[in-house]
C-alpha cells in the first residue's frame, strides 16, 4: 500500500537545506520569509481581534495607529447584550442563533461519527458488491456543487414541514459531511493492521464486536480528526443557512452576523466582535486537534 | 449466535456502509435529480398546486414541464456568457494563487527553524475560519474609510487619500481571488508538506554530495514527487474556485455591476434573489457538469496512483 501520509518520524528533520550549516544570507532571506508568512497567516486574524476591541473613530483615524490607543470592551458588550444601544434587535439574535450553530454541529458531528465511522470501516476491511461505485457516489456527493441542491432542498424541506426548524439543516449537513468522514475514517483504518480484527474473531468476538469492542477503541485520533472537521464545516456553513432558515429565531449564527455587515448604522467595530466570538470556537476546536486533523485530511485526501 | 456470525461477508459490509450511503442518497442525488427536474420546468414558489409526486403523504410539487426553455433561455443572456468568461478568469487566477502560495508556504514550513511548529498552528487559522468571518477581516483591512490597509498606505505616505479597492470591477474580482486563495492556500500547503515529507531524505542527502543546489533538488526531486499531490490540488482548487459563493455573498454581492458575478452567483441569484427556480437551477447544473467531469478526473487520478488494488 502506498502512502503519502506523513508518517516517518525520521523525515522531521529534514530541513532541505545543506544539512549541517546555513549559509549567513540564505538564513536570512529564510527568516525574512518566515516572518512574512507569520504575519500573512495571523495578521489579518489578529486585526480583526484589534478592531473588536478599539472604537470606530479610532479606525478610521489618519494617521492610523496599529496599537490601539483606546482599548474597549464596550463592542464586546453589545454582541452579547450587555448593554442598550441602537441596533440591539441585531445584537439580541447572535447569542441564540450561536445556541443553534451549537446544536446543529454537535448533532451532525455524532451523527457523522456513528453513521460514517461505520461505513468507513466497511470501504477498509471488505470487499461487497458495489464497493467502486457507491465510492465515487461519495467522492461525487462531496465534490458537489452544494448550491445546485438548495433549490430542491427549499422545495423538499417545505413539502416535509422542515424549513426553518434546525432538524431539517441537521439532515441536510449530514449528507455533506457525510462523505468527508467516510473517507477520513477509511483511511483512518486503514492504517490499523487488520490482524488486530482477525484476532478478535479468532479470540470469539463476531465480525461487529470486532469492530466496536477492538477496532473503534483504538480509533480515537481518525474519530477526533472527522468529528472536529464536521464539527467546523457545519460550525462555518453559511449559504444554506442563509436560504432555508430564514425566520430569525432558526437561523444559525454566520447568518446573523451578515445581516449585522449589512447594516449601515452598525459600527464595524461592533461587527468585528460578533465575527471574532463566531470565528473562536472553530479556531480552537481546529487548534487543539490540529495533530489529528493535519494526519486525517491529508491521509483521507492523498490517498482519495 | 449473533447476527454478525450468520451473515456474508458482503452482507455484513453493506450493512455497514447502508445509513451512509441511503442518508447520501435521499439527501443528495435525490434533491440532484429533482433540481434536474426543476431545471426543466416553470418553477413557480408559490404556487402548491398542479402536478405532484406523492410519497408517503408527503406532496412535492413537480411543476409544469417546459422542455429546454430555461437552458435556452440562459444560453441566450449575454450575462450567462460574459459570467462564464469572468469565472474562467476567477478560478484560473485562484488556481494559480492558491496553488502557488500554497507551494511556497510548504518550502517554507519544508526547513527547520525555531519557531515552525508553532508557524504550522498558525497556517490552520486562515482555513477554519468560516469564509463569512474571512469576508470580514478583509473588510476590515481594505475598506475605504476604515481599512488597515489603506491606513498603512497612509501612513507611508504613498496614497494621498484611500484606494477604493471594491469600487473598480476587476479589481473587486481581484481581492475576491487573493481573499479567496488566504483562506485556501494552507489547506494545499498542508497537502504539499505531506507530500514533502514523504521523500526519502537520503534522496536528498545524495543529492547535495553531488552538489546539487537548493534549486535544483527542488526542481529535480521535489517537484517530481509532489506532482501527483499537485495535481490533487489543482483539481480541488479548481472545483472549490468554480463553486465560491459565500466570500461574493459577504463582500461584493456580485457588483459592482456585474463585475464579480460569477456562474454560481448568477445561478444562486436569479433562484433565491428574484425566485426564478426554474432558470436558476439551469444556470447551476451547467457547472455539476462541469464538476462531474472534474470528479471523474479526480477519481481517476487517485485509484489508479494509489490504490491499483481497488
Amino acid at each position: 500500500m502506498a502512502t503519502i501520509a506523513p508518517t516517518a518520524a525520521a523525515n522531521r528533520d529534514y530541513r532541505g537545506g545543506r544539512y549541517k550549516t546555513r549559509s549567513v544570507g540564505s538564513g536570512l532571506v529564510l527568516y525574512g520569509l518566515i516572518l512574512a508568512l507569520a504575519l500573512w497567516l495571523i495578521g489579518p486574524f489578529v486585526w480583526l481581534l484589534v478592531t473588536s476591541i478599539s472604537y470606530q473613530r479610532n479606525l478610521m483615524a489618519r494617521p492610523l495607529s496599529f496599537v490601539p490607543p483606546e482599548v474597549t470592551l464596550d463592542n464586546y458588550r453589545m454582541v452579547l447584550g450587555l448593554v442598550r444601544f441602537h441596533a440591539e434587535g441585531q445584537a439580541a439574535r447572535i447569542l441564540p442563533s450561536m445556541l443553534n450553530s451549537l446544536i446543529v454541529a454537535s448533532a451532525v458531528t455524532a451523527l457523522n461519527l456513528i453513521i460514517g465511522t461505520t461505513a468507513g470501516y466497511a470501504y477498509a476491511r471488505y470487499r461487497f458488491p458495489l464497493k467502486t461505485l457507491s465510492l465515487f457516489a461519495l467522492l461525487f456527493a462531496r465534490m458537489l456543487p452544494t448550491v445546485v441542491l438548495v433549490p430542491a432542498f427549499f422545495l423538499m424541506l417545505r413539502a416535509l414541514g422542515l424549513q426553518n426548524t434546525l432538524t431539517g439543516l441537521v439532515v441536510i449537513y449530514c449528507a455533506f459531511t457525510l462523505p468527508f468522514t467516510v473517507w477520513i475514517m477509511k483511511a483512518y483504518f486503514e492504517t490499523i493492521p487488520d490482524e488486530l480484527d482477525k484476532s478478535a474473531l479468532v479470540d470469539g468476538c463476531n465480525r461487529l464486536q470486532a469492530y466496536y469492542r477492538v477496532v473503534l477503541p483504538v480509533s480515537g485520533p481518525g474519530l477526533v480528526a472527522a468529528g472536529a472537521f464536521a464539527f467546523m464545516l457545519c460550525w462555518n456553513e453559511f449559504i444554506i443557512a442563509q436560504v432555508l432558515n430564514t425566520k430569525p429565531d432558526t437561523t444559525t449564527l454566520p447568518p446573523v452576523i451578515v445581516a449585522m455587515n449589512g447594516q449601515t448604522n452598525i459600527d464595524y467595530s461592533v461587527i468585528a466582535a460578533s465575527g471574532f466570538v463566531g470565528a473562536l470556537p472553530a479556531v480552537l476546536l481546529v487548534l487543539i486537534f490540529q495533530k489529528q486533523m493535519v494526519q486525517g485530511l491529508t491521509a483521507g485526501s492523498v490517498k482519495g | 449466535m449473533t447476527l454478525g456470525v450468520r451473515l456474508s461477508e458482503g452482507r455484513f459490509a453493506l450493512l455497514l456502509v447502508l445509513p451512509a450511503l441511503l442518508a447520501i442518497f435521499a439527501v443528495v442525488m435525490l434533491p440532484l435529480l429533482y433540481s434536474l427536474w426543476l431545471s426543466f420546468t416553470d418553477v413557480n414558489v408559490l404556487r402548491t398546486s398542479g402536478p405532484a409526486l406523492e410519497l408517503f403523504g408527503v406532496r412535492v410539487p413537480l411543476f409544469r414541464w417546459v422542455g429546454l426553455q430555461n437552458y435556452v433561455g440562459i444560453f441566450d443572456d449575454p450575462l450567462y456568457w460574459s459570467s462564464l468568461w469572468r469565472t474562467l478568469y476567477f478560478v484560473g487566477a485562484f488556481v494559480l494563487e492558491a496553488t502557488l502560495v500554497g507551494l511556497g508556504m510548504a518550502l517554507i514550513l519544508n526547513e527547520r527553524f525555531a519557531g515552525r511548529p508553532l508557524l504550522r498552528s498558525l497556517l490552520l487559522i486562515p482555513w477554519s475560519l468560516s469564509r463569512v468571518v474571512v469576508g470580514l477581516l478583509w473588510i476590515g483591512i481594505l475598506d475605504f474609510e476604515f481599512g488597515a490597509f489603506n491606513g498603512l498606505l497612509y501612513n507611508l505616505h504613498l496614497v494621498d487619500g484611500s484606494i477604493a479597492f471594491f469600487k473598480d470591477g476587476f479589481s473587486a474580482l481581484n481581492v475576491l481571488v487573493s481573499v479567496y486563495a488566504w483562506n485556501q492556500a494552507p489547506f494545499a500547503a498542508l497537502l504539499f508538506l505531506a507530500g514533502m515529507q514523504s521523500i526519502s531524505v537520503d534522496v536528498y542527502s545524495a543529492a547535495e554530495v553531488d552538489g546539487a543546489g537548493y534549486w535544483q533538488r527542488f526542481g529535480y526531486l521535489t517537484l517530481p514527487a509532489l506532482r501527483p499531490i499537485l495535481f490533487l490540488v489543482t483539481v480541488l482548487a479548481t472545483v472549490n474556485a468554480f463553486l465560491m459563493l459565500d466570500l461574493i455573498y459577504v463582500l461584493t454581492m456580485g457588483g459592482p455591476a456585474h463585475d464579480t458575478t460569477t456562474v454560481a452567483w448568477l445561478g444562486f441569484q436569479t433562484a433565491f434573489t428574484f425566485f426564478k427556480f426554474g432558470p436558476g437551477t439551469a444556470i447551476l447544473y451547467t457547472l455539476t457538469a462541469l464538476c462531474l467531469l472534474l470528479t471523474l478526473v479526480y477519481y481517476r487520478l487517485i485509484l489508479a496512483r494509489f490504490e491499483p488494488a481497488a
